[in-house]
């Protein structure tokens, strides 16, 4: 390889982590609250905005939702200093495993893991029982 | 043969002015949000895309070498008019290239990656596209060595084109003098090209000169009542940086080893096409969006609102 592109690219990848680093300490991101009713509301008329919420479930940090929209379950989740949102069959939500307090739901292109409360199982009673509860 | 190439002459311009506005923005002093791994993936993706174009570079100037031998005409390089009319054609073809990587899933495979931070700030121009060489967009700027003008200027004409939309990149500025946003692309208007909202969706495809979105049809004004969510409607699940490069092309093979009899369309129908319409197309969604804002100006006309 010709030195002087070598030369250029050590230089470019090394401003490369310098700049990560300076983004990484200025601690500038997008401030993002964890999820309580209101901000899961929010989020929810932006991702899914023509689909009705019949329940929704928010995890115990505030990291993530499910929501039910009819046979469907919308899914959200944090991801840096926003969300990510995907749907499935609500068949499929409901059947998603958990463990060690943590539910894992497998959509096309991501394993969200969120949180439940101490002691909560999956589904929570009002998903389980099919009651509206939003 | 070496020719000047202000993408690389520009580069610690770069530098300094993303350092300039993440210290401002630590400040105070200026609208601007980092994530440190989004950082990472777009700085990395500009690093990455300046690796594959030195690949690419050969092959691209020697068909337009190649080109420039069967052309029309003879334009000096020294001519300043030639140098006015190729800012006006290749601002032209960008524009037409554009649209093109916006409107066609092929082209936007490759684009893509430009668009899927949901930040909107300097490191964002830097994420740059690592296959735009092998999608072949390349060949819309031929045209202008088949009229006459030698590949060199072409390609620093080009140059200059992408170092002016590095600026605007920007939510620290936001509104430039009437007389700039009617003709120039502004951080305004990028913004909208670079959001997500359903009624911003393939607008302001512009690279210099904004005119030509108006002329074509494609103007869409950033609003106050709607401020800008960046990304792509369907955000990556994470920050993986081949993930980012690579996630639309493997869609697509998904797609056509799935449907073949409906390959064209997946390959070269608008991005969300389906042979069912079971997904959603600016298009549709666009209608949705205006379906809702009807549904809700009729609902607050019913009740006095």
């Amino acid at each position: 390889m010709d030195k002087a592109l070598l030369i250029q690219l050590l230089g470019s990848a090394a401003a490369v982590g310098l700049l990560v680093a300076l983004a990484a300490w200025a601690r500038i991101p997008r401030p993002t609250p964890p999820l309580d009713a209101d901000g899961a509301r929010a989020l929810l008329a932006v991702e899914f905005p023509d689909d009705p919420v019949d329940a929704v479930w928010i995890a115990a940090d505030g990291a993530g939702l499910v929501a039910r929209s009819r046979e469907r379950a919308l899914i959200a989740w944090r991801k840096g200093d926003g969300y990510v949102a995907r749907d499935l069959p609500w068949s499929a939500a409901l059947a998603a495993k958990s463990a060690d307090g943590v539910l894992v739901l497998k959509t096309a292109d991501g394993a969200p893991r969120l949180a439940l409360k101490a002691g909560e199982a999956w589904p929570p009673p009002a998903f389980a029982a099919g009651e509206a509860a939003a | 043969m070496k020719t000047f190439d202000p993408v690389q002459a520009a580069v610690p311009f770069f530098v300094l002015a993303v350092v300039l506005e993440i210290v401002l923005a630590r400040l105070g002093k200026a609208d601007a949000r980092y994530e440190a791994r989004d950082t990472a993936t777009s700085l990395a993706m500009g690093l990455g895309s300046s690796i594959a174009g030195a690949l690419m570079g050969g092959v691209i100037f020697a068909a337009s070498v190649w080109v420039y031998q069967h052309r029309i005409f003879t334009i000096p390089m020294t001519a300043i008019w030639a140098w006015v009319v190729l800012f006006f054609a290749e601002d032209l073809t960008y524009y037409g290239f554009h649209r093109l990587a916006h409107e066609r899933r092929f082209w936007w495979a490759s684009h893509v990656n430009h668009h899927t931070s949901t930040h909107y700030n300097l490191s964002t121009a830097l994420r740059q596209t690592w296959t735009g060489g092998i999608a072949g967009t390349w060949l819309l700027w031929l045209p202008l060595s088949f009229l006459g003008f030698p590949p060199a200027m072409v390609a620093i004409q080009k140059g200059m084109s992408l170092v002016y939309q590095f600026w605007i990149h920007t939510e620290a500025i936001k509104r430039m003098p009437a007389w700039c946003e009617a003709v120039f692309n502004t951080p305004s208007h990028h913004r909208v090209h670079h959001a997500r909202n359903p009624r911003y969706l393939d607008a302001n495809y512009a690279g210099v000169l904004i005119i030509w979105d108006r002329m074509f049809g494609t103007f869409i004004p950033e609003t106050e009542e709607e401020p800008c969510r960046y990304g792509t409607v369907k955000n990556l699940a994470g920050f993986n940086l081949f993930t980012n490069v690579f996630h639309e092309w493997i869609a697509i093979g998904k797609d056509v080893v799935a449907h073949p009899r409906h390959a064209l369309g997946y390959l070269f129908g608008p991005p969300g096409w389906s042979h069912d319409g079971s997904r959603d197309t600016s298009r549709t969604l666009k209608a949705k969006w205006r379906a809702r804002v009807a549904r809700e100006g009729a609902g607050a006309a019913s009740t006095g609102g």
